[in-house]
């Protein structure tokens, strides 16, 4: 129950809507026992054959005001309540993803995808309930139950109130162990329905051993006898759900049975009249609707506090990479890098040991090195997307925790190692650090870039929608829409992360063509593992391990014989090899 | 639409004895629920009124009345079992059509088709087609029926007072088509608004290193709210329709009726010949409180039904997909002898994947296949293995043309191992054995073959060993081995080997190597390698690029000449020096 003290901050805020609804449901709830009331008392004025036709027009009228008037505060006590749970659910999820936007990659890996996803939809959803459905059990549901109650205490009868509840408890009980049973035998169904789709998953991905095999019999008798389990599961939660409302009539019947009987011997020892009765017997079918208000609020509740909490620990994470820098202006595209030492985890290993690099302003810089060497990391550094105690990097001459993170990345453009499209036009994937850019800017990128004939080819150019209900891109031409996206940022420092790899020798080397001419005065730095993208650099450095091993231009690093030069051979037969020769 | 309801409703029909009890049975359950009222009527007007009191048909009334309510029970417990077992089994049908015919379909549709909406078309739209038959057909029937009751209890009481609570009938069907239309838009908005919701977060989860490094997050927070703020605004819209039309309207018309009847009732008591029974009054109060609850019920049930209309279509469209087409009068493969005549193949008639393949392949020989990825080896493959119709030019499997071999001789005929095979759970004999009805020495015999008999001895239950899902507790080598196992085991006459990539240790590598040896000259080995030392020994070597044949012969030949094979033994010498050490996990480069 602590989930409603935990939310008190928007009941506060909300508590025009909440006032009004709980306002609503009592007036609903006290205008309900009218109508019963009334009826008992024409019933006993037929009976003593005391009505007169200015009573009965009274008596009716009175239930079609009392109608109107719990109409009319029915959908308000509907709109404030939910409208209230309803905006508590957007107000979380906004909340969520703008709190999303601070966290850094290694957030990301913590949590996966999927986590992250069922607390912004499942978790919310249930928190929304508690504000929403949870409250009306709680008001309405014990409200009605105790106002009837009292009704049916001191207006009619205590004697016969206790005669009539008597069935209700061994209700309650049966309630109770239905909810277990179904509990359990859902739980059982819902397992099933996941081996159907482990099954599915696993003869559809696995189609043509299916074929090869010829096993298409024996996948359908394997995949018949899971979904006779699946309805064996199914049939046993029918079975019990189907008591639930046998049981109830049940009661129900048994209820006005007695009270029906109890009622009778009262009327004939003169303490009841007939129209109480009736009243008596109308005001007990308002006693089904409590019975299962609290059942069902004590779930909603149960499960809303978990979500809530999960939710919570979610909001309450701090960003790893603090914002805290000032420095606004803009500054010129030299790097000095020195990393003494960094380590993923403060336990492990290092990944980048002694390096240091000293990038003037225009220069074009090549790192290479095997994979695992920790080129990524390095540039991950320079982008601070990570941080460290022992590195200590400057962008003309501030070090980057003295940029405020959006004037840093201001400075910087990078296209990461796997490229991400975004389910938009490719004009707006390219244009999606600028929306403003005009479109001939962005055909003027996507030139560079080499994709803008390949964009021409899709239907609608640069028009056509990317992403699951559009084209899908190869990755070449996704790798050409990352690039051309970080060159329309024009950004004083530009990274390319083995951003080439997917595209052939012959695209990449007039790509880098063009990058020079249009780039002149502004730093480059590029991770690759094809050394033909770095055969013009300024400076290249091998990685090894994390180590700095060998460093040069292309030439020198040819002449020293090392992994360059091994790694330079090979590349040339592989090449070979890729064209027939 | 209505087709698709119609189609649906078809399959239920086909349990015709089931659907009589349990509509007999509701039948049953509802006159006894509608008798209780009733006999309270009669215990007010003819007993506790007039206040006689006669002990025997009272007690009489009281047997009838919980006898009544206890068969009622039992009547409607045992219906719903039996309507449950209709709709459950119309699911399982509809499961295994389906099911079936996915795995009849052409292997080009697999191509084109995600795996994903495939299977979710099997599960998930079935399941809510499950809940159509579960929750709304047998409802809607439970509820008409009773509702039917009711009113002829009514009309047994008063004609004119039931005629009067029969309006509500009219009424709430009006409601209905009413809500029906108003909120099916607002319904579908929610929806897509919420799939939109979610397909932002994930996408924004996804690529957030991207819109933080691009300083887009104040953008794509914006678009995010205005987003989960249009499906509140859609929300709220339903939440009005359903408060304005559903429980709040019934509800509103059952006190219009309730007072519609208490005139009626004070109406016919003033007028001179009135003789209205106070039981009579009862009875009806009581009715008609059990109208109104079937009523809302039926209504908040109308937005799952459009939902399971839309998946129920999408099955059907699954299931009118024509199968793979089975030769009339097949043919038999007369031996191991292969003959490819490609002029050209495309998966799509527009990229060229193989050109001018002219290839003959001699029973017992061994050929490898050998070529750079992407040259068109695993397709050649896929054509041999039928999986694809070649449409320029033939391949003739012994001598008779592979589409006239009946798919499941074929499948025995030519043998598939594959690089990473499917296990599932279960011992390593059944695993090898799969559907065939081997013996134990058999399933022995061909795990010698594929050298794998040694292994398994070594494990602690031997050949009774269970394999957990997806083989975890074989290696990667074992788990191969095992495939070629199953394949031998079934003695086929063609043996095709897929070693798409060069991820196997030199471990397994020799055993393959030695297991083929021992096949060698028996039946036709075709081996697409990607490591040329499995193939050096072969008698014939294929060199393919770009889809054509580009070089052929021995290896001593091909390596006599200055070319692709030779070109590519020599890279296969060295190691690619930009894979090497220890990469750790989760971090690249």
């Amino acid at each position: 129950m602590s989930v409603f003290w935990q939310l008190r901050w928007f009941f506060k805020e909300e508590w025009r809507r909440y006032s009004i609804a709980v306002l609503a449901l009592v007036v609903v709830g006290l205008a309900v026992l009218v109508p019963p009331w009334i009826t008992g008392r024409v019933v006993d004025a037929i009976a003593a054959g005391t009505l007169t036709l200015e009573r009965l027009f009274i008596n009716v009228g009175i239930v079609i005001g009392i109608a109107v008037l719990s109409y009319v505060m029915r959908v308000i006590w509907r709109v404030a309540l939910f409208g209230a749970s309803y905006s508590l659910a957007n107000r979380l999820r906004r909340d969520l993803y703008r709190h999303l936007t601070t966290q850094s990659p290694r957030f990301f890996q913590k949590h996966k995808t999927g986590d992250l996803m069922a607390r912004a939809t499942n978790d919310i959803q249930a928190v929304e309930m508690t504000a929403g459905e949870a409250v009306l059990a709680l008001f309405d549901g014990a409200l009605t139950g105790i106002l009837v109650l009292t009704v049916l205490v001191t207006q009619i009868s205590w004697e016969l109130t206790l005669i009539a509840l008597m069935p209700w408890p061994i209700v309650g009980y049966f309630m109770w162990r239905f909810g277990q049973e179904l509990h359990e035998s859902f739980r059982l169904a819902q397992a099933r329905f996941s081996d159907l789709n482990d099954k599915v998953q696993e003869s559809v991905s696995g189609i043509r051993l299916v074929r090869a095999f010829g096993r298409e019999g024996i996948e359908d008798d394997q995949f018949n006898a899971i979904a006779r389990e699946a309805n064996r599961a199914n049939r046993m939660v029918a079975r019990t759900d189907s008591k639930y409302d046998p049981a109830i009539s049940l009661a129900v019947g048994m209820s006005f049975f007695l009270s029906v009987g109890g009622g009778a011997w009262f009327i004939v020892h003169d303490q009841m009249t007939v129209g109480e009765l009736t009243s008596f017997t109308l005001y007990l079918g308002f006693m089904i609707w409590p019975m299962f208000a609290v059942g069902w609020m004590l779930n909603l509740v149960e499960r809303g506090q978990a979500a809530y909490d999960r939710i919570d620990e979610l909001m309450h994470t701090e960003p790893d990479i603090a914002d805290h820098g000032t420095f606004e202006d803009k500054t010129a595209p030299e790097l000095d890098i020195s990393v003494h030492e960094f380590r993923h985890q403060p336990d492990g290993d290092a990944t980048l040991t002694d390096i240091l690099i000293t990038v003037g302003a225009g220069e074009l810089i090549g790192l290479v090195g095997p994979t695992g060497a920790g080129k990524t990391t390095l540039l991950d550094l320079i982008l601070r997307l990570q941080q460290g105690p022992d590195v200590d990097i400057a962008l003309g001459g501030h070090r980057l925790s003295e940029f405020t993170l959006a004037n840093l990345r201001r400075h910087l453009a990078c296209v990461p190692q796997t490229p991400f499209l975004f389910t938009a036009t490719l004009a707006e994937n390219i244009a999606l650090g600028r929306p403003d850019a005009s479109r001939d800017d962005i055909e003027r990128v996507a030139r560079i870039a080499q994709v803008h004939d390949d964009i021409l080819r899709f239907p609608d150019d640069y028009d056509t929608l990317v992403g699951e209900r559009g084209v899908t891109l190869s990755g070449g031409q996704k790798q050409r829409v990352a690039i051309a996206r970080a060159l329309l940022l024009d950004a004083p420092v530009l990274i390319l992360d083995d951003a080439l790899s997917a595209v052939d020798v012959r695209t990449e080397q007039s790509i880098l063509a063009h990058l020079k001419a249009e780039r002149a005065g502004r730093t480059t730095l590029i991770a690759c593992h094809r050394l033909t993208a770095i055969e013009d650099a300024d400076q290249i450095l091998v990685l090894e391990h994390g180590h700095c091993v060998e460093r040069g231009t292309h030439r020198s690093l040819l002449a020293a014989g090392g992994w360059y030069r091994r790694t330079y051979d090979y590349q040339q037969l592989e090449r070979a090899v890729e064209d027939g020769r | 639409m209505n087709g698709t309801f119609s189609r649906l409703l078809r399959y239920g029909l086909a349990y015709r004895r089931l659907l009589v009890q349990a509509i007999v049975l509701l039948a049953i359950a509802t006159g006894g629920n509608v008798l209780g009222p009733y006999l309270i009527k009669v215990f007010i007007d003819s007993y506790l009124t007039p206040g006689v009191w006669v002990i025997t048909p009272i007690a009489g009334l009281v047997i009838a009345y919980l006898v009544s309510q206890l068969i009622s029970a039992v009547c409607f417990f045992q219906q719903a079992i039996r309507f449950n077992h209709i709709a459950l089994d119309v699911v399982q049908t509809i499961r295994e059509q389906v099911f079936s015919r996915v795995m009849r379909l052409p292997l080009a549709f697999f191509d084109h088709t995600p795996t994903g909406s495939l299977i979710s078309r099997i599960t998930n739209d079935t399941e809510t087609i499950k809940d159509l038959y579960v929750n709304v057909i047998s409802v809607v029937i439970q509820n008409a029926i009773r509702m039917l009751g009711i009113l002829i209890a009514m009309a047994f009481l008063d004609f004119k007072l039931m005629l009067i609570c029969s309006a509500l009938v009219p009424a709430v069907v009006g409601v209905m088509l009413l809500y029906q239309r108003l909120s099916t838009p607002v319904f579908q908005r929610v929806r897509t608004l919420l799939s939109d919701i979610n397909a932002r977060l994930n996408e924004g989860i996804q690529g957030m290193a991207v819109i933080q490094l691009m300083n887009q997050q104040a953008r794509f927070s914006r678009a995010f709210e205005q987003t989960s703020t249009d499906h509140y605004r859609a929300k709220i819209r339903n939440m009005l329709i359903d408060g304005l039309l559903l429980r709040a309207l019934v509800d509103f018309l059952y006190m219009l009726v309730l007072a519609a009847l208490l005139f009626a009732f004070g109406w016919d008591f003033l007028s001179p010949e009135g003789a209205i029974q106070v039981g009579v009054i009862y009875a009806f109060l009581n009715y008609l409180g059990n109208l109104t609850e079937p009523m809302i019920d039926m209504i908040s049930r109308l937005n799952l039904f459009q939902q399971a209309l839309v998946s129920a279509d999408r099955v059907f469209q699954l299931l009118d997909e024509t199968p793979e087409s089975i030769p009339t009068q097949p043919l038999e493969p007369r031996d191991g002898s292969v003959r490819f005549e490609i002029e050209a193949f495309s998966y799509d008639r527009r990229k060229t994947v193989l050109t001018d393949i002219q290839l003959d392949i001699e029973p017992g020989s061994f050929v490898g296949i050998v070529g750079h990825t992407g040259s068109g080896k695993s397709t050649l493959m896929s054509l041999l293995m039928g999986f694809y119709p070649v449409e320029l030019g033939t391949i003739r499997v012994g001598e008779v043309p592979l589409d006239r071999i009946d798919p499941a001789i074929r499948s025995r005929r030519i043998g598939l191992v594959q690089q990473d095979p499917f296990i599932f759970m279960g011992t390593i004999a059944d695993n090898i054995r799969l559907d065939l009805d081997l013996t134990d020495a058999e399933v022995e015999q061909a795990a010698k073959q594929a050298q794998l008999h040694e292994a398994i001895l070594r494990m602690p239950q031997g050949y009774q060993t269970s394999l957990t899902e997806r083989g975890g507790n074989l290696s990667t080598g074992q788990r191969q081995l095992l495939s070629l196992a199953r394949t031998l085991a079934r003695q086929p006459d063609i043996l095709i080997l897929d070693e798409a990539t060069a991820n196997i240790d030199s471990h397994t590598e020799a055993l393959i190597q030695s297991s083929l040896m021992q096949l060698r000259g028996r039946i036709t080995i075709i081996a697409i390698a990607h490591r040329l030392s499995t193939v050096m020994e072969a008698d014939h070597l294929v060199v393919l690029h770009q889809g054509h044949i580009q070089q052929q012969g021995r290896h001593a030949q091909l390596m006599a000449e200055e070319g692709l094979y030779k070109h590519m033994y020599e890279l296969q010498q060295q190691k690619d020096p930009l894979v090497g050490q220890g990469i750790e996990a989760g971090q690249d480069s």
